[in-house]
């Protein structure tokens, strides 16, 4: 009895109950994010406050790539065990590394101006990520399409493990397109230690969006499911 | 033994289909599967073959089993002509049948004169015919009819007849839907009646007939 | 697996060849493309190599859509598909016949892309035309392996599905851009790193097979 199954809260849930904690620690930690970025790292020679771009396009580019990680992954347990949980993680996990995904190449379309005074250029790092965006967009349109639950579930989960694996081939392929490296920086132990924390601190944060996305999208699969069982009760019982 | 099936429930969403199927299937045995419309027959011929999971149960089935299956769906490319449709069937089931071979089963189908016409041009009868000459060549270790009487003149029916007597007699174990049991009676077959969500077997078509006379008196 | 596989891509070009509008309307689109791009240049100029050779490859990209939407249409009706996965073979094999009569009509399409290009574009085969060629087809084969995945994904009972096989036009980059390069070259453009754009090339096609042996009996199966 599949349908059941989604009426069951599985142990696996009671990670829900991290999000409120996971939130007050993410506020805080961005918080202390914009104090390390604007107060205690240096100003960059060269390129001046544009530079403090960087600590956010870096944890955004990062956890948008571990985000699709997981989309892959879960989709990989989805399609072994059948289980909607794993597709509601898969849905939620790519919704929000999306939403990474675009920030971080707009933040990068805006370094590119200030620091190459174009708003785009052939790097290799952005062209993946515009690539990403535009595939994992293609899946979300494909999510929101109308087909039965389970084909919907499974072809989302081959997509999002196809998608991850094209990710290198659209990198190395980039970088061979266009050979032109960013300049790399020489960053200050000031300058890396703001970086690590911005990196830490994105982490609960996409946690929290991931999370109540997901709890958000079983509820409704548990209202739908229940919805359905009162109305076959009533017209049993009307018959 | 070819088949078994435990236990067998499904659900279509949240509507139950039916619940509690056991069921043997041997070799060389036909079994009728009768019962109402929305029974759930069609279902439980398609969880047979493999092609529907059940919801719950287990279904075992003796090594690759080698199936010919007429669903309510025409497997007949209509673009192609009869003896090509056979021809591909055949070559994807491993087969090496040289063109005499096909045509002489088309032949069986009363369909020899329209070898070489696409299918599509077919009537319902004739289409149903040349799945049936599919079905058959195959060679199969199980035999799934669902409805195979429908659209079939009398001469067809006695091939179908025949040919499924045969298909038995080589071994094969079949399965064959009907709404009128009486068209389609073989001397020794088992009837299997789905109703009410559950399946009652009946060890012989006149214990089927003698039961359910008594219950529609009743 | 490849006889089964064989035995399918055969019936499927028996198909494509008895159906008129077919491979026809396939290859009529990308040529209307073709044209259109002509209409970018001002008379008497030439189009640059890497452009033509864009040009070229978006054609077959939408060429590929149609061939994949058209062979999986084949087994539009239940019945038909029903018959494939009840025979005894891989379901595998499916994927790899429709991708072998895939590959065979993307060839066919780029017979006439390919002049058409020259001609309309103002190209002229550079000197490196023959590795170009090898480079084409190993593009076709990534075209077609991915293509017949995602065939399989966009085969289904509505129409509004066969947009999906437009939105895996972005995974198909790596390929588009290893044959836009290679073809340029093959134009007479500057001539640089065919071997490792053939690597990559190479690896796509290694990485979405491995990937759709595993993968395809969950994009074509008949439990709804």
């Amino acid at each position: 009895m599949k349908d059941e199954a989604i009426l069951k809260r599985t142990a696996g849930e009671r990670v829900f109950r991290l999000i409120s904690p996971m939130a007050l620690i993410a506020g805080l930690a961005l918080t202390l994010c914009w104090v390390l970025i604007f107060v205690y790292a240096p100003r960059e020679s060269t390129l001046g406050l544009p530079q403090k771009i960087f600590y956010l396009h870096l944890p955004l580019a990062w956890w948008a790539m571990s985000g699709f990680f997981l989309t892959f992954a879960a989709g990989i347990v989805y399609l072994r065990t059948g289980k909607e949980q794993w597709d509601a993680a898969a849905a939620a996990s790519t919704e929000v590394s999306l939403v990474f995904a675009c920030s971080a190449v707009i933040s990068g379309s805006i370094w590119a101006r200030a620091s190459w005074s174009v708003w785009w250029t052939w790097d290799a790092r952005l062209t993946t990520a515009l690539i990403m965006c535009f595939v994992y967009a293609g899946g979300l349109i494909l999510r929101s399409m109308d087909m039965p639950p389970a084909r919907r579930a499974r072809i989302c989960a081959v997509f999002g493990i196809v998608a991850f694996l094209d990710v290198p081939l659209v990198f190395f392929s980039a970088r061979l397109w266009s050979y032109i490296h960013p300049p790399s920086i020489s960053l200050e132990p000031e300058m890396k230690l703001t970086l690590a924390v911005c990196l830490a601190a994105f982490a609960p944060l996409w946690f929290c969006l991931a999370a109540l996305r997901m709890k958000l999208d079983l509820d409704e699969r548990r209202f739908d499911a229940l919805r359905a069982e009162r109305l076959s009760r009533e017209e049993r019982r009307s018959r | 033994m070819l088949l078994r099936l435990r236990d067998i429930a499904r659900f279509y969403g949240r509507r139950l289909v039916f619940s509690d199927i056991s069921l043997d299937l041997s070799r060389g045995e036909v079994l009728m599967l009768c019962g109402p419309n929305g029974a759930g027959k069609s279902t439980l011929l398609n969880i047979m073959a493999g092609l529907v999971r059940p919801s719950s149960g287990t279904v075992l089935c003796n090594g690759e089993l080698r199936i010919g299956m007429v669903g309510h769906h025409s497997c007949v490319y209509a673009e192609l002509s009869a003896l090509e449709n056979l021809r591909f069937w055949a070559g994807l089931h491993g087969l090496r049948l040289s063109d005499k071979e096909l045509t002489g089963m088309l032949e069986h189908m009363h369909l020899a004169a329209f070898a070489h016409e696409k299918a599509g041009t077919f009537s319902r009868g004739m289409t149903q015919r040349l799945d049936l000459a599919r079905a058959f060549t195959v060679n199969p270790d199980m035999l799934l009819l669902d409805e195979p009487a429908s659209g079939l003149d009398e001469a067809s029916l006695a091939v179908l007849r025949d040919e499924t007597a045969a298909a038995a007699g080589r071994g094969a174990g079949v399965v064959l839907i009907t709404h009128r049991p009486g068209e389609l009676s073989f001397s020794a077959c088992r009837v299997a009646l789905l109703e009410n969500k559950r399946l009652r077997l009946y060890d012989d078509f006149d214990a089927f007939r003698h039961r359910s006379s008594e219950e529609r008196a009743c | 697996m490849l006889r089964a596989a064989l035995v399918i891509a055969r019936k499927d070009l028996r198909l494509t060849a008895g159906r008129s509008a077919g491979l026809a309307q396939a290859a009529a689109l990308g040529l209307l493309l073709i044209f259109l791009f002509s209409l970018s240049l001002v008379p008497g100029q030439r189009m640059s190599a890497q452009g033509a050779s864009a040009v070229f490859w978006m054609a077959s990209a939408f060429c590929q859509v149609i061939i994949f939407g058209m062979l999986y249409g084949y087994e539009g009706g239940k019945g038909q598909k029903q018959g494939l996965l009840l025979a005894p073979i891989p379901v595998q094999s499916i994927w790899l016949g429709k991708a072998l009569a895939g590959v065979a009509m993307l060839a066919c399409a780029q017979a006439l892309f390919l002049p058409a290009s020259i001609i309309f574009l103002g190209q002229e085969l550079g000197p490196a035309w023959k590795a170009g060629l090898v480079v084409i087809f190993i593009c076709d084969a990534g075209i077609a392996v991915a293509g017949s995945l995602t065939g399989a994904l966009a085969h289904g009972q509505t129409g509004k599905e066969s947009l999906l096989s437009i939105l895996v036009f972005p995974l198909l980059v790596p390929l588009f851009l290893g044959g836009i390069r290679v073809g340029s070259s093959a134009f007479g453009g500057s001539g640089e790193a065919i071997g490792d754009w053939l690597g990559i090339c190479l690896a796509f096609d290694a990485v979405f097979t491995a990937a759709a042996l595993p993968l395809f009996p969950f994009a074509y199966s008949t439990d709804e």
